[in-house]
């Protein structure tokens, strides 16, 4: 079975084709084209949906032709239907649409979020895990349980990939700054403290992000290494948290933040105390990518019927625990 | 010394204090967190804790006795309390026992105390006594928004871990709450839960 996925969420355009025999599952290709922002500002709804409708063709002709087949011979075909930026959602819906009308193809809309759980999850072998979902759109603890994927704490403003951007920005960088400030972090060992806020399992950044823009004139190499150990611990925290409540034996971090080498040897050690298996998705396919929706789609497949085209709706707004998992 | 727990926080101990048995609750430093972020929080949470544990009882909440604090050490001995977890009793009993759990909570909020860690793995039923544990993350706040943010906690551990009767127990739990809280308190704190759920990612449609 040939699946083919298409992620354009937020600043990623990806297309991806799955091959599925069994229980053999292989990536044919992930092809990506990644919208940047001029440095100094954040994703610009508008121009971010530009930049993807402009590098659609290429990016899906390329992953067609990477993985050596034509539209012919696909399957099935998903995409991302939320949560995301909406005018950059309706690109790749509208890429799916007319190839699955055109062609007479199934056509899955799935969860973004979910996306990044599943291929984890498949990428790493984990089997029941809690999740450390970590991105621009996401930091959620979830676990699965009377199939939904619940979530045991979450963030109560803005997200971790956020805070990073944000101070990022306000320093200047090109977002995202994840790696910039990663790799700034790693000469100072000066630590300021910051405000650390853990509220039972839930976390709160938005104190902290007005702080370290406050520090960042006093040296921008140890206001990024304050803030990595603050804003780390703290979902470290909250994980440790969830571990010893629900009794999970796994823990899989997945979401583009998961790239982070602290913030994986930080949950390491966690895993460590509470005699548990640590899982990071592959740095390749932690953040944004067409793989995770391609395979969420086979998943999918294997429960139900392709989605009506009347149906194949866009959600900015949807919250990966109203989701019915079957498969 | 045995091993009891190994919490989230810190590492439950059964031990002895002056040739009694009881409970010795060690924050342990944390390899993963920087010296002095580390430090930080565990002192400022050993005496947090001990605090509050002993401030609740002047009000008439049930909690165990603090027999003494080594905060160089971020020690607490405590009473040991026998009995069970109210995460472990059987779903019909914890829809009843949220009733208990919302009044006690009305009383900390009464007296201006905030839990912060409001899960079901932090009350003992003990003979038919409920007894709150685990103050280290609670706080002296006079805000609604906290007090809803304890009630919101206490929600979402419901809705996660305890699907089935999700409904029935926060219903059982709320209606605890107004007996101490009156029904105009009561309200006000409830529609800020749902004020602080809907900050929450995408948490409606725009």
């Amino acid at each position: 079975m040939l699946s083919l996925g298409i992620e354009s969420t937020a600043h990623t355009f990806s297309c991806a084709v799955i091959e599925k025999n069994g229980k053999n599952v292989r990536i044919l290709s992930d092809i990506r084209k990644i919208y940047r922002p001029p440095e100094g500002e954040g994703i610009h709804p508008r121009e971010a949906s530009r930049h993807h409708a402009e590098n659609s063709p290429n990016v899906l002709s390329e992953c067609l032709d990477k993985a050596q087949i034509k539209v012919n011979d696909l399957n099935i075909i998903s995409y991302a239907a939320g949560p995301g930026l909406g005018p950059c959602l309706r690109i790749g819906a509208i890429v799916a649409r007319s190839l699955a009308s055109y062609y007479d193809i199934p056509i899955y809309p799935v969860n973004h979020a979910l996306g990044h759980i599943e291929l984890g999850k498949m990428l790493t072998g984990a089997k029941d895990p809690l999740v450390l979902l970590v991105s621009g759109g996401h930091t959620m603890i979830l676990a699965f349980l009377s199939k939904k994927w619940r979530v045991f704490g979450e963030t109560l403003d803005i997200t971790v990939g956020q805070l990073l951007d944000q101070v990022g920005r306000y320093a200047g960088f090109a977002s995202p700054c994840g790696p910039k400030i990663e790799s700034l972090a790693l000469s100072s060992r000066h630590y300021t403290p910051l405000p650390y806020v853990v509220k039972g399992n839930d976390v709160s950044f938005s104190g902290l992000l007005s702080a370290t823009k406050r520090i960042i004139p006093k040296g921008i190499e140890s206001a990024c290494f304050s803030l990595q150990e603050t804003a780390f611990s703290m979902m470290g925290e909250a994980v440790e948290r969830a571990l010893s409540f629900t009794d999970k034996k796994e823990l899989l971090v997945v979401g583009g933040v998961a790239a982070n080498k602290r913030l994986s040897d930080m949950l390491t050690s966690i895993c460590k105390r509470h005699g548990c298996k640590f899982f990071v998705a592959p740095k390749e396919y932690a953040g944004d990518c067409g793989s995770q929706i391609s395979w969420l789609g086979l998943l999918e497949s294997s429960t139900k019927p392709g989605e009506d085209l009347e149906n194949t709706f866009v959600k900015q707004s949807w919250r990966l625990d109203t989701v019915q998992v079957h498969y | 010394m045995k091993l009891v727990k190994k919490g989230a926080e810190a590492d439950i101990y059964l031990a002895s204090w002056n040739g009694q048995t009881s409970i010795l609750k060690i924050r342990k430093k944390k390899e993963y967190r920087i010296d002095s972020l580390d430090q930080r929080i565990r002192t400022l949470r050993t005496i947090r804790e001990a605090r509050l544990i002993s401030e609740s009882k002047s009000f008439g909440v049930t909690t165990p006795i603090v027999y003494f604090i080594d905060e160089k050490k971020c020690m607490i001995y405590l009473q040991l309390i026998q009995g069970k977890l109210v995460k472990d009793l059987p779903p019909n009993k914890i829809i009843k026992i949220s009733a208990e759990i919302g009044r006690l909570i009305g009383t900390l909020h009464k007296n201006g105390v905030m839990h912060g860690d409001l899960t079901t793995s932090n009350f003992i039923l003990s003979r038919n006594h409920l007894v709150i544990l685990d103050f280290g993350l609670a706080q002296k706040t006079d805000k609604i928004d906290d007090y809803a943010i304890d009630l919101r906690l206490f929600k979402e551990v419901l809705n996660s871990a305890h699907v089935q009767i999700m409904e029935d127990a926060w219903s059982s739990f709320v209606n605890g709450y107004r007996t101490i809280l009156g029904a105009h308190v009561t309200e006000k704190v409830v529609s800020q839960v749902s004020v602080i759920e809907s900050r929450g990612r995408y948490a409606n449609v725009i």
